[in-house]
């Protein structure tokens, strides 16, 4: 029988649990011909399409039904999950790729190996994260019994507290003064150690020897200054008026000559990217969206910096 | 949002929790899924069948309510009967419910 009820009933119950399935197909029949009867309209096929159209969606039925939540992560458990995920990949992630990168560095010695080492590690051991958290709050979301989802995900002021402290700690300028030192260390040692050992055993620096006669130096300089005013923020607490100006010159020196020289695709070394690449270049469009996203990067660090000056303002 | 849609909004958010304690009273009697809605509907309590429905067997499922089919007519229905357990819900509910009544009364009169 394919009548629109029987389709409808059969959307409907292969979304529960098969054990159910029979029994509530009938049921559903039953009670589907009992409203139609009710109705006891000359227009039967009219009837009935009215009448599953109160009834709804299948799937949300079925949903009713199996008594489960409609999304992939329920209500319940989703604020815990969105809290586990941000600290996995705000944790494990840098040193997962740090490692691999530092690994790869000392068995070949080779700089553009272990940047792809680098980029490739983030990809998948990201993607590993995000998966594997998300299946597990899934079946969780889906297989806790209701009370206990109620007392694990309870939220107390007590998660409040946390935040704050996180806050106002040290980690989050120590970590941006690293991640600049880093930066800076990298530019110097590229041209210094010609990491890169090309086809022809010739060693090469990454990037473009020229940016030493401009562009390198304030990108240098910038990143140095952004280091020294982290240090100060994470040590001295100083967060005023001036420390955002000393940040805005220094996230100026560092990013608007790197965009610049991304877009110009005066970055790297000619003869690198030409044993990188082979013969095949990258669309300028590449180039253009990288500055575009350096540039805004900056942006956003200003940004935030004098939203945290106006707080500690007001805190004051 | 008009005074009379705010109203129609929060009424409905008041009522969700009446539609159990509705079912655990009127199924004294043994009644198929249709014919309770028709009874409900006839009483003022608004439900819709796509939630009182899966309700029943919810209620059932917690061994509030015994089901059974009954195939003496042309069309098998299920019949759902209140069991012992849900007898026992039932009257608590029904004291939550004069509680929150005498709670209710005493705070607008308050105000």
């Amino acid at each position: 029988m394919d009548t629109l009820t029987e389709r409808y009933v059969q959307e409907v119950i292969r979304r529960i649990p098969a054990a159910s399935r029979e029994d509530v197909g009938r049921e559903l029949r039953a009670t589907i011909a009992d409203t139609l009867e009710a109705r006891d309209e000359p227009d039967r096929a009219g009837a009935e399409r009215a009448v599953l159209t109160e009834m709804g969606d299948p799937i949300r039925l079925a949903a009713r039904y199996a008594d489960r939540p409609l999304a992939l992560i329920g209500p319940d458990v989703y604020p815990m999950y969105v809290r586990v995920l941000t600290m996995l990949l705000a944790t494990v992630l840098p040193v997962v790729v740090v490692v691999s990168m530092v690994a790869d560095l000392v068995e070949h010695n080779d700089l553009g190996s272990a940047i792809g080492s680098g980029i490739g590690s983030v990809i998948t051991v990201g993607a590993q994260l995000f998966a594997w958290s998300t299946l597990a709050f899934f079946l969780l979301s889906r297989y806790q019994r209701r009370d206990e989802r109620a007392r694990t995900t309870a939220w107390t002021p007590d998660a409040l507290r946390s935040v704050r402290r996180a806050d106002r700690s040290t980690a989050g300028p120590i970590a941006s003064a690293a991640w600049h030192a880093v930066l800076a260390g990298l530019l110097v040692w590229q041209q210094l150690a010609v990491p890169y050992r090309a086809a022809n055993g010739d060693r090469l620096p990454v990037l473009d020897p020229a940016l030493w006669s401009g562009p390198a130096w304030p990108i240098l300089l910038g990143l140095l200054g952004l280091v020294a005013l982290d240090l100060h923020r994470a040590f001295g607490r100083v967060r005023d008026a001036r420390s955002v100006v000393g940040y805005l010159v220094a996230e100026a020196a560092f990013t608007l000559p790197l965009a610049w020289v991304v877009r110009d695709r005066s970055i790297f070394d000619p003869r690198f990217l030409a044993e990188v690449n082979g013969h095949w270049t990258a669309p300028a469009a590449w180039y253009s969206g990288a500055a575009v996203i350096i540039l805004a990067i900056g942006v956003l660090e200003v940004v935030k910096r004098v939203r945290e000056s106006r707080q500690a303002g007001q805190d004051c | 949002m008009d005074t009379g849609e705010a109203i129609a909004s929060q009424a409905q958010e008041l009522r969700r929790g009446t539609v159990v304690l509705a079912c655990l009273a009127l199924l004294t009697t043994p009644q198929y899924g249709y014919a309770l809605l028709e009874t409900l509907d006839a009483a003022g309590v608004a439900v819709d069948g796509n939630t009182l429905y899966p309700l029943l067997r919810r209620l059932e499922k917690q061994g509030l309510l015994t089901s059974e089919w009954n195939t003496d007519e042309s069309r098998p229905r299920k019949f759902y009967r209140i069991s012992a357990q849900g007898a026992a819900v039932r009257d608590g509910l029904i004291g939550e419910w004069h509680d929150l009544v005498d709670t209710i009364d005493r705070l607008t009169k308050e105000a």
